[in-house]
């Protein structure tokens, strides 16, 4: 018996062995251009007001297609891509799936990590996307995903809020300081800033010093931008966005709302928070909670000498099919479907942000469905000079790293200067690991 | 009277007891043993559970030696396992003191009792948590009804820490259900006899219940040392492992890094270290209980 166990452990040696050497070249199964009968999943995250609208597309893909059918995998962002990074390296991943951005750095660097769609162009129309939209989703010249849509993260503010405390939506930096004070008398907050998985507080305190400088914080290519002091300015801005009672300290702000997402908590749905920093294409949860009508898109902030670059844009969501996948051709089809069908246009809305597909962009510009938040807010980005995030700065360890130092600052366990010179250099030993 | 005869339907030869065993044994050697040996190996690589990985010896290990988040994990975890389990020990068998009498409706007491315990860590108990805790929650208003002041739970080290000590605390039923077993193995007259000779109940609590009791005492001590060594989804649901990472776990650890981090090789080599630490805390729980034991025998 012993003899058994000592085997069947030098067995799991060996099995795991090999499958060090095993995940190497992508092997496809190659498009054999009919559509056949066969089931598929599809998997996204988002709100309810996103989960609703996708299973009503689903629905009248089954009515087209009732010989190919989707079993729809959903959930809230906390923890998806865990759920998503364990089915892939088990081989279990769904056939087709939304992925974040910086998915394509983690788990596809080769660009091997899903289905090559560039074989996939019989079933998949691309022409209605322009290049540089394309380029997002290629990794060593492999398309690996195609982006559903391009949007920014903006303030989005609860106008019952303001209208209560009497005052109007900032337009510059100066004005949204100005603003703690005056609403911190009525018991509100101009806006919530978190540390949570979004990580608002970095990002907004990382626009602010993009603004100023020009430089970037991650470049594309996984650089640090940000020097030391960069870093500091973004760290001392965001110290006094919490002095000056623009945000809840992050000590007041868990007490208050738990580990709650923010659209989930009192605070915000009672509008005692009357701002939220989010990507236009996720703000619909937001709305969903609040009264209709009473969320509106504010301005993308500038400085008082009129600089207003600095904010970002990245593809919102992208969706991609599995490199294991046994039916591309109907994977490619369905993608195709929920990308540019102008009628599954119409029932998917903005719940994804403005398409960037454009056949389905005219369809909503047609059916008069081209509003919205996340179209207002799109409209605001549009007259700006954005720059396109990079995807390291999503990566979910730099974004640990960022929120240390937001909390070690805000709970006073570092200075600013201490927490930059700490954060400077765990980030570039990171993004040197990664880089490879 | 006829003596009657029992035919073994299976046939008893040399290997039926193996076969019989064969479906654990399969079951073991497929989820436990395997990943087991696997784990090591991909201990020694540097895995992110995707890609080709690269043999890079012990890397990992010098690695988790340099980390100070790794020192943080293992000192929360070491804290959380001191304050817990003695606290639970002391509570679980009072209730199974209190449990072990024969009135009326015992039964519906005993229930109520393990019911907290089937609860785990679920969504219901992190919503229930928010509820109690979170600023204005009904724990403040309790406190301040006695006239103590807001504890500000979520927020500050201590109160994220109490949180998830009360939350196992009050899971208590499986360690109660081995006491009060023990309880009822112990014969009623030597209590009768103690107090024939004027002995008090709490004087027999100590001088019979709880030497009496030693062996399960230590085999609860052993199990809970475990399970709370092994915390995870307590602070992982409640407090996300904040703030400034004072609920944030060997646990925690393990699984930031081989699912949010892609960082599975490095993960392997930490369970594997962390597998030696309970072990290691095992054995000194022997050690140190090892003459109480031998008396008791």
């Amino acid at each position: 018996m012993k003899k058994l166990f000592i085997h069947l452990a030098a067995l799991g040696c060996i099995t795991a062995l090999s499958a060090c050497g095993s995940t190497g070249s992508a092997k496809y199964t190659p498009p054999d251009g009919s559509l056949d009968k066969c089931g598929l999943r599809f998997s996204w995250w988002g709100g309810d007001d996103r989960h609703e609208a996708t299973l009503a597309a689903i629905d009248l893909w089954q009515q087209k297609h009732p010989d190919i059918t989707i079993t729809p995998e959903y959930g809230g962002w906390d923890g998806w891509t865990e759920k998503v990074s364990s089915q892939i390296s088990g081989g279990t991943a769904p056939d087709i799936m939304q992925i974040n951005y910086d998915w394509l750095v983690s788990l596809s660097p080769e660009g091997d990590g899903f289905y090559d769609l560039g074989l996939l162009t019989d079933r998949l129309d691309l022409s209605v996307f322009d290049d540089e939209v394309l380029s997002f989703g290629r990794m060593n010249g492999r398309l690996n995903a195609v982006t559903v849509s391009v949007s920014g993260r903006g303030l989005f503010y609860n106008s019952d809020t303001f209208r209560k405390c009497g005052v109007s939506y900032p337009q510059t930096w100066s004005e949204l300081l100005a603003l703690g004070d005056k609403m911190s008398a009525e018991g509100c907050y101009p806006l919530d800033l978190d540390i949570q998985s979004g990580g608002t507080a970095w990002y907004l305190a990382v626009v602010y010093v993009q603004q100023q400088t020009g430089r970037q914080f991650v470049t594309m290519d996984g650089e640090l931008g940000f020097t030391e002091d960069d870093i500091r300015a973004a760290l001392d801005f965001y110290k006094q966005l919490e002095d000056a009672h623009v945000t809840r300290t992050v000590r007041e702000r868990i007490d208050e709302d738990g580990n709650a997402a923010l659209y989930q908590s009192p605070s915000f749905i009672d509008g005692r928070v009357g701002g939220v920093l989010e990507w236009g294409s996720s703000v619909g949860k937001y709305d969903m909670v609040l009264p209709a009508g009473t969320l509106e898109a504010g301005a993308f902030l500038r400085g008082d000498d009129g600089k207003s670059g600095g904010w970002m844009i990245k593809p919102s969501v992208m969706y991609a099919i599995s490199k294991d996948t046994e039916y591309p051709d109907e994977a490619a089809a369905f993608m195709d479907f929920i990308l540019s069908d102008p009628e599954c246009a119409a029932v998917l809305g903005t719940t994804r942000g403005i398409p960037a597909s454009s056949r389905a962009e005219e369809a909503l510009e047609a059916g008069g469905l081209l509003s919205g938040l996340a179209y207002d807010s799109d409209e605001l980005l549009s007259e700006l000079d954005v720059v396109t995030i990079s995807p390291y700065m999503e990566l979910p360890r730099m974004k640990e790293l960022c929120n240390t130092a937001i909390e070690k600052v805000s709970y006073g366990k570092a200075d600013t200067s201490q927490a930059a010179k700490e954060l400077y250099t765990s980030a570039e030993e990171y993004l040197k690991k990664v880089r490879k | 009277m006829k003596k009657r005869s029992y035919r073994n339907p299976v046939g008893v030869g040399k290997y039926t007891g193996l076969w019989l065993i064969m479906p654990f044994i399969i079951g073991f050697a497929a989820f436990t043993l395997y990943p087991f040996a696997a784990s090591f190996v991909l201990g020694l690589t540097d895995s992110d559970g995707v890609h080709t990985a690269r043999f890079i010896g012990a890397d990992n290990f010098t690695d988790m030696l340099a980390s100070s988040e790794l020192r943080g994990a293992v000192w929360t975890t070491l804290k959380y396992t001191l304050i817990l389990v003695p606290l639970k020990l002391a509570v679980s068998l009072l209730a199974a003191v209190l449990l072990n009498s024969e009135i009326k409706g015992i039964g519906v007491y005993r229930t109520i009792f393990y019911v907290p315990s089937i609860l785990g860590s679920s969504l219901a108990i992190v919503i229930m948590w928010q509820f109690l805790f979170t600023s204005g929650g009904l724990a403040d208003q309790l406190m301040g009804l006695v006239g103590l002041p807001s504890v500000g739970w979520y927020g500050s080290s201590t109160g994220a820490m109490a949180m998830i000590v009360l939350l196992r605390l009050w899971e208590f039923g499986s360690a109660m259900i081995l006491f009060l077993n023990a309880l009822r193995d112990i014969p009623a007259e030597y209590y009768e006899a103690a107090r024939v000779d004027g002995c008090g109940r709490v004087r027999a609590f100590f001088r019979i219940t709880l030497p009496l009791l030693g062996r399960v005492i230590f085999l609860n001590l052993v199990l809970q040392t475990i399970a709370a060594m092994q915390e995870f989804s307590a602070p992982y649901m409640i407090t996300g492992g904040g703030p400034m990472k004072s609920t944030y776990t060997i646990g925690m650890l393990i699984y930031d890094e081989m699912f949010r981090y892609h960082n599975a090789g490095y993960a392997n080599a930490v369970s594997w270290a962390f597998f030696v630490l309970v072990t290691g805390v095992v054995l000194v729980l022997f050690a140190v209980t090892r003459r109480r034991r031998e008396e008791d025998v």
